[in-house]
């Protein structure tokens, strides 16, 4: 699905960006998209990080939501949307970047207003969230910024810390990452693994009995209210003594895109302290 | 127009056994019978409903082949059921037993011939079990049928009005139409009825005039009862 | 009858006039002014799209709603006794997270074959005669069923967005659907409101109670097939492009039998009207929610049509007395 807007890509411009890669022109390109509109969250992100900033013409309401978003100031630039492509057919935009939405017929709406459609998976893996880069990138016209932000990634993987240490990733309600998901991808950039087996969701009685050493704690919405911030499993590692809370921006990992990068510097940071 | 019914092997599996039966423009038969005997039954299989098997002929046409339409002229059924589907205005009660088509004053001339237009604009719910009971009986008369079957019409009326149901369905059959109805009290059934069927046990045991059907013998032997002194008492 | 046309007009007016909060209401005759092409693509492909579901899909829960009402010969039945609803619900789950075939056609498919499992379950649980009461009780059982499918369906999908996905879908969402998707839930709904119109006299002759309609002609067994079987195909196509929006095929009969005096067949078509106009409003209604949180229709139509079903519970209960 990522691959639609290059499926449907006239010769002379796939011609062209197959030219931009080979002589590895960076910056846009004069078939760049100028109008690019995203109806998701995360690829809110993605446009946010990757466009010239002249591209945007819309991001979500989500996005501009200080408790949702990491770089909700920046995303309070541009015109909101609520996430449907009748809300941005106005804007007249040329690319329309989304994520998931299983109902909607995006695909011929799109088309309708003359507009080309990326629809990206759901990411599970680092590898998918490379590729959603690099789709993104390519999109817009912006290899170069695209190529760059993995270069980071692999830079980062490349210097990991060599003796992982064992950490349960902690959210509302016990929710957590799951062996292999990834988040656990994104916690081992930062030297850090999950135990084995461990699954979406941690229970108040596995903490109680096994305190874990570590517990890496989102902070999504912390101090409002709600059934999840009152779970018990919370109570039983603030009680323990040998557990170390680290604090982490739950926001970014709502996504776990790009904008984890620098909060994995900053875990690595804390961590060695 | 008068037509006669005839029923050719007509029959309810477990119920009713197959029978042949003829029924002539003018006349008023009584079905009595014990309880279960399967009067019932009878005018199920005699108003064609699909339950039944066997033929049904009015005036020599097939009635399973009639549309609805056209069937509502043939033939009206009053099932032995007083229960309200519905929480209708009696007057639009009487109304869905017409055609399409058919004019509406009969509705009234029909609550009317029967005391009703009193309580014509109240809803079925809110009349009293004889009430209701009549208007039933003015939604079978309402599209003088050629062929009138009905399930116990004088069940829940007080005696007046068991009396007058009775002569209004004479009336109609001089009137040409072609009437069966089912009937548990005997002395009624000898009064109004041309003709007196006895069913026992899904068997028509007797067929014919009230004195012949509704002799001492049949009495004892159907009903296990007897009159005596102008009372009824068990035998 | 005549008011509700001229609401629906009103409301189908609106509803091209009005996208959502974030959209201003003169943008669209600024778009006339500036790109007359867009502005038409806007108006008939993107809202167009979207007023004619609720149209349809309102059109066709008021009118099975009726159809089943009458056929069950009780006010509080409504489509969704056939399982039809859930069974598409399932089946569009399924096919988008566990086959993974998340295209709106594949989604939209798996939705008439959900409905139309669930029928055929019904069916052969009710037996060939379908009593009334066995045909609830059966429904009731495919519901529950479809039900906990359903989310078991959400709780194993790879994805970890699935739920929240589905979520906005099966409770009830016209946003951002095309013509094609507009074709797949209109003309089966299309269909079974003519059938359940055609349905009208047997339904009226139905209320004089079962053995009389018989005698009068009408195959009632049959009628109450075809009615069940209308329902689960108008409905789980419905169903599976807008998900399940509740009460309308409830609240929308009981008004409409008011412009019939009480008649059950000759509601059919204003309750069809009624259904129209409600989830057409109940479509604009949602549209005012702050841009960044979504209300889902069918929490809407529910929070509203629940009380009145409670109020109309607690008034049969008041009025039957001996």
């Amino acid at each position: 699905m990522g691959n639609s807007r290059i499926a449907r890509m006239t010769p002379p411009r796939a011609l062209l960006l197959a030219a931009t890669l080979w002589l590895g022109i960076s910056g846009p390109t004069l078939a760049a998209p100028d109008r690019v509109v995203s109806l998701n969250m995360c690829t809110d992100e993605l446009l946010l990080l990757l466009a010239e900033p002249a591209q945007i013409a819309s991001v979500t309401h989500l996005a501009q939501d200080e408790h949702e978003f990491p770089f909700w100031r920046t995303a309070r630039r541009y015109p909101a949307n609520n996430g449907s492509v009748v809300s941005v057919a106005g804007d007249r935009p040329d690319l329309i970047l989304t994520m998931g939405g299983i109902a909607q017929d995006r695909t011929w709406l799109a088309e309708r207003i003359g507009a080309e459609l990326v629809v990206l998976p759901f990411p599970q893996s680092l590898a998918d969230v490379e590729a959603a880069v690099r789709t993104v990138a390519a999109a817009l016209g912006r290899e170069q910024r695209g190529r760059q932000f993995i270069a980071i990634m692999r830079e980062m993987s490349a210097a990991r810390p060599e003796a992982p240490q064992e950490t349960v990733f902690l959210t509302d309600s016990g929710f957590s990452v799951a062996e292999n998901s990834l988040g656990a991808e994104w916690l081992q950039l930062a030297g850090l693994r999950v135990p084995e087996g461990q699954g979406a969701r941690v229970t108040a009685e596995t903490l109680l009995v096994d305190p874990p050493a570590l517990v890496i704690r989102s902070d999504y919405r912390r101090g409002q209210t709600s059934r999840g911030q009152y779970w018990t499993g919370f109570r039983f590692i603030e009680r323990s003594p040998d557990t170390r809370i680290v604090l982490t921006d739950g926001r970014r990992w709502t996504c776990s895109g790009l904008s984890l990068l620098p909060e994995i510097t900053r875990l690595r940071a804390a961590l060695a302290q | 127009m008068t037509a006669q019914i005839t029923a050719t092997g007509a029959a309810i599996q477990g119920r009713l056994e197959p029978c042949d039966l003829a029924f002539e423009p003018g006349t008023v038969t009584m079905l009595v019978g014990p309880n279960g005997a399967g009067k019932t039954s009878l005018l199920h299989a005699l108003a064609g409903l699909p339950v039944a098997t066997g033929e049904i002929c009015i005036g020599g046409e097939e009635i399973a082949k009639f549309s609805p339409g056209r069937r509502l002229r043939y033939l009206s059924f009053l099932g032995a059921s007083r229960a309200i589907n519905w929480p209708l205005l009696a007057r639009d009660y009487v109304a869905l037993g017409l055609p399409a088509g058919a004019p509406r004053e009969s509705v009234d001339t029909v609550l009317q011939s029967l005391d009703a237009e009193g309580f014509a604009d109240r809803r079925l719910d809110q009349l009293s079990t004889g009430e209701r009971s009549r208007v039933m009986i003015a939604r079978a008369l309402a599209p003088s049928a050629l062929a009138l079957l009905l399930d116990e019409p004088c069940a829940n009326l007080d005696p007046q009005w068991q009396l007058t149901i009775l002569e209004r369905l004479g009336a109609e059959a001089a009137g040409g139409a072609t009437v069966i109805l089912s009937i548990h009290d005997l002395e009624l059934a000898r009064h109004y009825g041309d003709r007196i069927i006895v069913i026992d046990g899904g068997h028509i045991v007797e067929d014919g005039p009230p004195d012949v059907a509704l002799s001492a013998d049949n009495l004892g032997s159907v009903f296990g009862v007897a009159r005596k002194n102008d009372h009824w008492t068990r035998v | 009858m005549r008011p509700f046309f001229y609401l629906l007009f009103v409301l189908i007016v609106s509803g091209l006039a009005i996208a959502s909060l974030t959209v201003p209401l003169h943008s669209l005759p600024d778009l006339f002014a500036s790109d007359p092409d867009l502005a038409w693509v806007v108006v008939t492909e993107l809202r167009m799209p979207r007023a004619l579901l609720a149209l349809f899909y309102g059109a066709v829960l008021g009118a099975s709603g009726a159809a089943i009402q009458a056929l069950f010969a009780n006010p509080l039945a409504s489509p969704d006794i056939t399982g039809a609803t859930g069974g598409a619900a399932l089946g569009a789950v399924f096919v988008a997270y566990i086959i993974g075939f998340a295209s709106p056609f594949g989604i939209a498919l798996g939705g008439v074959v959900g409905a139309g499992v669930a029928l055929v379950l019904l069916l052969l649980l009710a037996g060939p005669r379908a009593e009334t009461a066995t045909l609830l009780l059966a429904g009731i059982a495919i519901s529950a069923i479809t039900g906990a499918g359903t989310a078991l369906a959400l709780a194993l999908a790879p994805s970890p967005f699935a739920f929240y996905d589905a979520y906005a879908w099966l409770m009830g969402s016209l946003v951002d659907r095309s013509l094609p998707q507009l074709a797949f839930a209109a003309i089966p709904a299309l269909g079974a409101i003519a059938y359940f119109a055609r349905c009208a006299p047997a339904l009226d002759r139905l209320a004089l109670g079962e053995d009389v309609a018989e005698s009068m002609g009408y195959d009632v067994v049959s009628l109450r097939r075809n009615i069940v079987i209308a329902t689960a195909i108008g409905v789980g196509a419905a169903v599976s492009v807008c998900g399940a929006v509740g009460f309308i095929g409830l609240v929308g009969p009981v008004i409409a039998r008011r412009l019939t005096a009480g008649h059950p067949g000759r509601a059919i078509l204003p309750a069809a009207l009624i259904g129209s106009v409600l989830l057409l409003a109940a479509d604009i209604a949602v549209r005012f929610a702050p841009p960044d949180r979504s209300v889902p229709i069918g929490v809407l139509t529910a929070l509203i049509g629940a009380p009145f079903f409670l109020w109309l519970v607690a008034r049969m209960r008041w009025s039957i007395r001996p």
